[in-house]
């Protein structure tokens, strides 16, 4: 054991018993530690192993860029792998697991790995497993997959809930420290709207951790204070556990706030986190910065820390890393170190300065000037180190300091590169105007003074501004501290991947010497932390190996996320059935007491066959077009889109959308219509009617509905904007059914109030309004894609289900059934009705059959494009029908077809079938198919070759329509 | 014409049940309440008759629903009547639609509703920027939502008939934390 808990002092309850558990053994932390806190004080400083060389970790951050003490939180479907375990607070009953290790953390067999470390250096997998290449998928790939990975994901449903939210402000403030805190208050006391977004627990950032005096008070006194009276705002939302993960275009954060994940299981209700789209007028990023290790040998020993993070554990955890230290750096936020802990009675051995002319107050602690640490020495904890110029000096901990880097990821979100700051030895941010500016720390404000008074600025935006208390300051000076060369022993620069300092200019010497190859050649600054430690040390390695200044190298690219965010924030609600949202029609009540089996049509769900006991889809598809066929069937075809188009140019306007005429229709009249894409290939297609003068109401296909509409959209605003026209989409007011069969007129009659139905009220293509039983306002249309005497029955939907029964009352006598969109196919084939296999994108009005339709006396949208020489090609595959020789055979669709004799190859490819249904009329398989110039070849017989499921056929190409040629039924 | 009415099915109906539902924190947070039967028309100005039409729908109940565009609503209506009754006074000003089966209108109103709505909507609806009467085209958890804030704390929510038993399901899970009441 070397860390240990302090006697007093830090904000934790002394009072409070927390149970929980690592790796199987209980301990007990208090309210207000995080993990790696109470595990140290538990002295437990081993947390983990690294990636690569298994090596023995513990922690090195006390906050969010920890690369090291990575843990599997929770079991069950609750259990998260890489959790940071200085970011997790400790509560009762929590349960965690170290990850990278077997048997055991103590004692983990993959720790041979470094002794083979020499071959394992950057490149090694590049380098190793090119060949032969045969091996690759078989043996190297499972290898390195069983090795690497840290942790491990559950394989169980996720129990608790996500929920997702806006929220918008006038000012966002990204972090609470005395710089956020300033710029809060400035922001708020002018009465905007203000959002405090702080990562930890608690609100107050480093004054939490630190030894400060402002106002007279201390930092945390004052820092609550100020947050007293924030909260008292009601302009201003405090939003702790809160990371700010990304910066979006429109000046909208994403944020995730952990709602419940200091807790062992979520409040009824609530969820376990919340994630945050975050509309700020402005933002002030005051994230700090994140203090940089040293690269020396065996840097990441379990004691070895950032001089920052012994400072929080002793400050804020009242933990101590080690009952001696050694605190080592080039700046002088080491002797902060020193002082701070000295005060709370931890023993430093030395302050190890890298600078020869070093003049900060040692407090009384022993100063080396001008050497540095040179190695590491113990194993699963630290018991000495050595120093450059030979000194050897026993500790239980080493705090190293590299210096500062402003923590700019968020200001680089959208693509602008951070800036080298020569003096300061850091990257700052990119300026990106006054709507999101950087702030204390973040922007390279080294003393406190500087940051309540560039908070306060900034977060006053050019208003009202606010007094700067006064404070006491730290003096700061540094020189660069990147890697101790003459170290013996691994020098980290990227913990979790374990890249060494020697990596990087192995890469320069390799031909990664572009920061970004380095990063891939190397790992560094690839694994979860994303190089927010070592990043900046790495930079001037490859640097000083290249001869170049550490701005010609660069930064790599900062994306989001800022930290990882859970897959569970990302779905919020929308998981299982709420995946998406389901669209039912007025009619499915009704079809569902009928028994329908439903069908996913896009959001859709359409009743797709009616089984009675003991059918199958086959047999209740056939039995629907028997009786539909032989009597009357009844179809839910409410999905069809239905647009309202007014207007006095009404017509007009269809017959630029059209490629046939709409304005010349009668009033009470419906067409079929053909709608091109600007290109002349066939978009989509489907009945209009004419309701009066300056009133039609069209119809799209389902699929098609809200494209058709984005398109009348966009041809009336950008291409035709003089019309006087008008449309909506009233495909949800009306529930519309198809009745359909020799017995339609017979059944419908029944309910139609005051008309005679003859061939002459309603004749084919008529489109009347009507009432139906009693006075129900109906719309009664002509209309058949079964191609039998047929109708369509419009009515508003609240009414839908109910005319639907009384249909079926109605028809009754004649043993009417509904039927589904099965049955519909199955017809539709019969006829040689164009559907989706053929409506596909690739296809002309002319291949269709349909080329007469074409007017030719007017414009409209795709006509010069129709008449390029490809389109208008006789050679292009046109509708055909298409069924077996031997009526017993099957075709399938999606089949090619060949010459009798031909191979199959694509030179040799005439088409293929595009849709088949056993037609029950004709006792056979039908289908349609696209067949190079078809309408010719009608008679001939090809083989149709289905090299997927290895079947071939012979078949006869024919006219599309296989049932009632003539359209006696139709007329019937 | 007299005014008929005939008996309209909510595709709520078996949904929306009343009662009091998720965390009991004292009093509700959110309440829900299906407006229906309602009369909804679509009201769109022809070519520059925009200020004609919205001059012509003074007194009714009209929220805005693009350029130039309203929703119209009224309860207590047979059924077609409002539909007649716009269609002849707005004549060659507006086209007139009827959408009062196509749409299902909430209210959702409470201390809460506004925290809940945010979970789905990126409106701001401050009452500095989305005062009572105003009205927005948004979408909420997938669903096309028109939305208009009726009172300090409340809203109507009008969504596609098709969509609004999944909206529902969505709408009432979100306020479940704030403890909801169906009324």
């Amino acid at each position: 054991m070397t860390s240990y808990r302090l006697d007093k002092g830090g904000l934790i309850d002394r009072d409070s018993a927390l149970r929980f558990t690592f790796d199987g053994a209980l301990h007990i932390g208090r309210t207000g530690d995080t993990l790696a806190s109470a595990l140290m004080a538990n002295g437990v400083t081993l947390m983990g192993r690294s990636f690569k060389y298994h090596r023995p970790r513990g922690v090195i951050t006390a906050g969010a860029a920890e690369p090291n003490a990575l843990v599997e939180l929770r079991e069950g479907g609750r259990k998260e792998a890489n959790t940071r375990a200085t970011m997790i607070e400790v509560y009762d009953g929590l349960v965690a697991k170290s990850q990278n290790n077997w048997p055991s953390l103590n004692f983990d067999v993959g720790a041979v790995t470094s002794l083979a470390s020499s071959v394992f250096v950057a490149g090694f997998y590049y380098k190793t497993f090119m060949w032969p290449k045969s091996f690759w998928e078989k043996i190297y790939e499972p290898i390195i997959r069983r090795a690497a990975g840290l942790g491990s994901a559950s394989k169980l449903p996720d129990p608790d809930k996500y929920e997702k939210s806006y929220a918008h402000c006038d000012m966002l403030v990204i972090g609470s420290g005395p710089t956020g805190l300033m710029a809060a208050l400035a922001a708020a006391r002018q009465g905007k709207r203000v959002i405090l977004a702080g990562e930890g627990a608690r609100l107050g950032g480093s004054l939490l951790n630190e030894n400060e005096e402002i106002d007279g008070q201390s930092g945390f006194d004052w820092s609550q204070g100020v947050i007293g009276e924030l909260a008292s705002l009601p302009n201003v939302t405090l939003m702790p556990r809160t990371t700010i993960m990304g910066w979006f275009d429109g000046n909208i954060f994403g944020a995730v706030e952990r709602v419940s994940d200091h807790l062992r299981v979520p409040d009824p209700y609530e969820p376990r986190q919340r994630y945050w789209k975050i509309h700020a007028k402005r933002a002030v990023l005051a994230a700090g910065a994140e203090e940089r290790p040293v690269a020396f040998g065996g840097n990441d020993m379990p004691g070895v820390m950032q001089a920052s993070a012994m400072r929080t554990y002793a400050n804020r955890y009242a933990v101590a890393a080690g009952r001696s230290v050694v605190v080592f750096g080039g700046n002088d936020s080491i002797y902060r170190t020193a002082r701070d802990l000295k005060s709370h009675g931890i023993h430093v051995e030395a302050i190890v300065d890298s600078r020869k002319d070093a003049k900060a107050d040692a407090a009384g602690v022993p100063v080396i000037r001008g050497a540095l640490v040179a190695d590491a020495v113990g194993g699963k904890a630290v018991k000495s180190v050595h120093l450059t110029d030979g000194t050897h000096i026993n500790c239980e901990a080493v705090a190293m300091s590299g210096g500062w880097s402003p923590i700019v990821n968020l200001a680089c979100h959208r693509g602008k590169k951070p800036v080298w700051d020569a003096n300061l030895l850091a990257f700052l941010a990119p300026d990106n105007g006054e709507a999101f500016t950087v702030a204390g720390s973040a922007a390279g404000k080294m003393l406190l003074s500087e940051c309540l008074a560039d908070g306060a600025a900034k977060g006053a935006a050019g208003g009202k501004a606010i007094e700067v208390p006064k404070c006491r300051d730290e003096a700061f000076a540094i020189a660069p501290l990147w890697w101790v060369k003459d170290s013996h022993g691994k020098a980290f620069i990227d913990y979790q991947n374990d890249s060494t300092a020697k990596d990087l200019p192995l890469a320069a010497r390799e031909g990664y010497s572009d920061v970004e190859l380095a990063k891939r050649y190397t790992t560094t600054g690839m694994a979860t932390d994303q190089g927010k430690l070592g990043n900046i040390n790495a930079i001037a390695i490859l640097a000083e190996a290249t001869g170049r200044t550490m701005d010609e190298v660069g930064t790599t690219t900062f994306r989001p996320f800022y930290t990882p965010v859970s897959f569970g924030a990302f779905a919020g609600p929308f998981t299982g059935h709420h995946f998406q949202p389901v669209r039912k029609t007025p009619l499915h009540d009704w079809a569902e007491e009928q028994g329908a089996v439903f069908v996913e049509t896009g959001l859709w769900m359409r009743s797709s066959w009616f089984p009675r006991e003991g059918e199958d889809w086959l047999a209740s598809a056939s039995r629907e077009v028997l009786n539909t066929r032989g009597s009357v069937g009844i179809c839910d075809v409410s999905t069809l889109g239905k647009i309202d188009v007014q207007g006095k140019d009404a017509g007009v306007f269809l017959d630029k959308l059209y490629c046939n005429t709409f304005s010349t229709l009668a009033v009470g009249k419906a067409r079929y219509g053909l709608m091109l894409r600007e290109d002349g290939i066939v978009y989509d297609d489907g009945t209009t009617s004419r309701l009066a003068e300056d009133h039609y109401v069209m119809t799209t296909t389902t699929a098609n509905a809200a494209k058709v509409m984005a398109q009348m959209e966009f041809a009336h605003q950008a291409l035709f904007p003089d019309l006087d026209v008008t449309y909506v989409s009233v495909t949800e007011q009306w529930a519309q059914m198809a009745v359909a069969g020799p017995k339609s007129r017979a059944t419908l009659q029944k309910l139609v109030d005051d008309l005679v139905m003859t061939d002459e009220t309603v004749p084919y293509m008529a489109a009347l309004e009507v009432t139906i039983m009693h006075g129900i306002p109906a719309r009664l249309f002509r209309l058949s894609f079964s191609g039998e005497h047929a109708y369509e029955l419009s009515v508003p939907a609240d009414y839908g289900s109910m005319v639907a029964r009384a249909v079926m009352q109605a028809g009754e006598e004649f043993g009417i059934c509904p039927y589904g969109v099965e049955a519909l196919s199955i017809m539709r084939i019969e006829k040689g009705h164009v559907a989706g296999g053929e409506l596909n994108g690739t296809t002309t009005a002319g291949d269709l059959g349909m080329g007469k339709m074409v007017s030719t006396k007017k414009d409209f949208i795709g006509r010069m494009m129709a008449q390029r020489p490809g389109l208008v090609d006789p050679n292009r595959q046109q509708v055909v029908g298409i069924r077996p020789v031997d009526p017993k055979d099957r075709i399938r669709a999606g089949a090619h077809l060949l010459k009798q004799d031909d191979k199959p190859s694509m030179a040799n490819d005439q088409g293929y079938i595009t849709g088949v249904a056993w037609s029950p009329m004709l006792d056979m398989w039908v289908g349609l198919a696209l067949f190079a110039n078809g309408r010719a070849r009608h008679g001939e017989i090809v083989q149709a070759w289905d090299g997927l499921r290895g079947h071939r056929v012979m078949a006869e190409i024919c006219d599309p329509m296989h049932f009632d040629k003539e359209n006696k039924r139709l007329h019937a | 014409m007299t005014e008929r009415t005939f008996n309209r099915v909510s595709p709520l109906q078996d949904v929306a049940v009343q009662g009091r539902f998720g965390a009991d924190k004292g009093a509700v947070g959110v309440t829900f309440n299906v407006r229906h039967p309602m009369s909804i028309l679509t009201v769109i100005a022809r070519a520059g008759q925009g200020a004609a039409t919205a001059a012509a729908l003074k007194g009714y109940e009209a929220q805005w629903a693009g350029p130039d565009q309203w929703f119209v609503l009224a309860e207590n209506r047979g059924e077609g009547a409002l539909y007649r009754e716009l269609k002849e006074r707005l004549a060659g000003l507006a086209s007139v639609s009827d959408q009062s089966h196509g749409r299902v209108i909430i209210r959702v109103a409470g201390p809460k509703a506004r925290a809940v709505l945010a979970k789905g909507t990126p409106v701001d609806l401050h009452p500095d920027q989305f005062p009572v009467g105003k009205s927005a085209l948004t979408q909420m958890a997938h669903v096309g939502v028109h939305l208009t804030r009726v009172g300090e704390d409340a809203y109507d929510l009008s969504v596609f008939r098709g969509f609004s038993e999944s909206f529902w399901e969505w709408i009432t899970e979100q306020a479940e934390e704030f403890g909801y009441q169906v009324i």
